[in-house]
């Protein structure tokens, strides 16, 4: 004899709202958990807003709790060693070397970064984080290359990069603060640099400075950022000469500026004066000031 | 036992079985409560990044050169609201109350990745929760949902003039865990979660995420759903929190600690106590 057919059950009826089953429970377990409940939550809260005190930056509570309050919490802070210090370096650990690391694990040479048609070109914004440098450096302006295979250094004037291939793209720049710009840039691959240049062997960085940056004030504040050399060799970073076809303007980074558009526009680096390439990770401008390092978007 | 401790009512002695049910599985309890300061932390910090980028900009007002109508909400406030007169800066009250500040966009940008990434772990923790503990199964919508989300919008649209005017104001029946409009708005929640954290990866990675950035047609796209879903799960909680006091100690001591003595479906859910017989009856 065959066994009977189990029905099957149908999805409905699984995902169906049944009445939640009832138990009988003694009075005095059902308080003794009670409490232990309420007093774990009562202990999360604590530390939730002990936590909160400690990542908030310093006087933000200032005007909206009494100073008295302040002063005691400051200090009740400070005896569990919740210093602005540790803050610090553990937002620096927990948020931008993870996120970074996320960054380049999302990395793929082979992915293109999305292009537009002239019709989608916006201004964009000149974001020089001080003062645009006065034009006159364009004159002796050289860049020098080093770090290489050969063992020499180079320097190479701008006559000299117009003999590389001119590649054009039209493209985002995003932007840290949050804005960002479709714009139409020319220039010579990275790649193409790096080819007939090639970097020293074991070299995973370039080093990419601005010697002409100014800061708020008009004062010299050189400009750097560290770029991966895989992101380098992507084939749509380029070392811009040229935005909307014409020479790049000095608020653009005249003559030569970074085009990568898988970095957030702070890596875009304008007016490049040398590159070196490093096999350690250099410094970046912004990341000393609190902001990632990696920024691959 | 003594024949006067037999003497109390059997529900009140302390060694005494009560019924109770369990409505919430720890997860979904530990994840609810996680994302009060989770939220907070995301909308202080993020409130401080759309200062630096503000979605909706107009052009410089030539008084008061703001650019964003947060800060002209806070010109307003310190015009207006007494107490905030003698604000120094009227265009930061705004940032200076609901985010970390204006002009800390380097810590304000690690803190939102920080609480960023806690939300999305808390969220995926909440989705086992639900499935763990079956409570999806109260979540899904129905096909009588809009008739009784609309009963129950017009129970609390009418229920402070019924109380003033001393009508009979019947809670509409409800048989399952929550009400109509309780289960489209605990439905929501995860959705605009998930859209606030899908936007939120749109416009942090949108290079190798493109597909993304896509979904939401484009940068700003994304930044302004990012933004509407702040603004939803935000709302939600005023209600959330009116409604948990009026409906009582029961419900918010089972968020905490799992159990409720309301075993009876027919007085489950938000303010459904049953009403007492009245005394001549």
């Amino acid at each position: 004899m065959a066994p009977p057919r189990k029905p099957r059950r149908r999805l409905r009826d699984i995902v169906a709202e049944t009445d939640p089953p009832t138990e009988l429970v003694p009075e005095r377990a059902l308080a003794a958990r009670s409490r232990r409940d309420f007093l774990i939550f009562g202990a999360a809260a604590v530390a939730a807003a002990a936590g909160f005190w400690w990542l908030l930056p310093d006087g933000a509570a200032e005007g909206k709790l009494p100073e008295g309050a302040i002063h005691a919490l400051d200090t009740a802070a400070a005896r569990l060693g919740l210093t602005r210090d540790r803050r610090e370096k553990f937002l620096n650990r927990a948020s931008l070397t993870f996120d970074d690391d996320v960054a380049e694990a999302l990395f793929s040479r082979g992915r293109k970064v999305r292009t537009y048609t002239k019709a989608d070109i916006r201004p964009i914004r000149n974001n020089y984080n001080g003062a645009t440098p006065n034009p006159d450096y364009l004159a002796d302006w050289k860049l020098a290359l080093s770090g290489l295979a050969s063992g020499r250094a180079e320097t190479l004037a701008i006559d000299d990069l117009k003999k590389f291939a001119l590649h054009e793209q039209i493209t985002r720049l995003v932007c840290v603060e949050g804005w960002s710009a479709v714009a139409w840039w020319g220039g010579l691959r990275f790649s193409d640099l790096l080819d007939a240049y090639p970097p020293a062997p074991g070299a995973k960085w370039a080093a990419i400075e601005s010697a002409v940056n100014l800061d708020g004030d008009g004062n010299s504040d050189p400009y750097y950022v560290s770029i991966d050399l895989e992101t380098a060799r992507h084939e749509q970073t380029l070392l811009a000469t040229h935005k909307d076809g014409r020479p790049l303007p000095v608020e653009h980074g005249a003559p030569l500026r970074l085009l990568a558009p898988m970095k957030l526009g702070l890596k875009n680096i304008k007016a490049i004066t040398s590159i070196e390439y490093t096999a350690k990770q250099p410094d970046d401008y912004w990341a000393k000031r609190g902001y990632s390092k990696y920024d691959g978007l | 036992m003594s024949a006067q401790r037999r003497a109390v009512p059997a529900s009140r002695t302390p060694a005494a079985p009560v019924r109770i049910k369990r409505p919430h599985h720890f997860l979904v309890r530990l994840t609810h409560w996680s994302n009060v300061p989770l939220l907070a932390g995301l909308i202080l910090s993020g409130l401080a990044i759309y200062w630096a980028a503000p979605v909706f900009q107009h052009a410089p007002d030539p008084t008061t050169g703001s650019t964003d109508y947060f800060a002209d909400l806070g010109v307003w406030i310190v015009a207006h609201v007494p107490g905030a007169r003698t604000y120094p800066r009227p265009i930061t009250w705004f940032y200076d109350h609901f985010s970390i500040g204006p002009g800390q966009l380097a810590l304000a940008l690690r803190l939102h990745w920080f609480f960023a990434y806690l939300f999305l772990a808390n969220g995926a923790l909440y989705l086992v929760g639900l499935v763990a503990g079956g409570g999806y199964k109260a979540l899904l919508p129905r096909r009588a949902d809009v008739r009784g989300a609309v009963a129950m919008m017009r129970y609390y649209v009418g229920w402070l003039p019924a109380k003033l005017f001393r009508c009979p104001w019947p809670h509409p029946e409800v048989t399952t865990k929550y009400n109509a409009l309780q289960r489209a708005a605990y439905f929501s929640m995860p959705v605009f979660g998930a859209l606030a954290i899908l936007s939120g990866w749109a416009m942090h990675k949108p290079v190798q995420l493109r597909w993304l950035e896509r979904l939401f047609v484009n940068y700003d796209g994304a930044r302004i759903v990012h933004f509407v879903a702040m603004v939803v799960l935000g709302t939600f909680v005023v209600p959330h929190v009116v409604l948990v006091i009026v409906d009582g100690w029961d419900t918010f001591r089972s968020m905490i600690t799992g159990w409720s003595r309301r075993t009876n479906p027919k007085e489950a859910g938000h303010g459904a106590a049953p009403q007492a017989p009245p005394p001549a009856a």
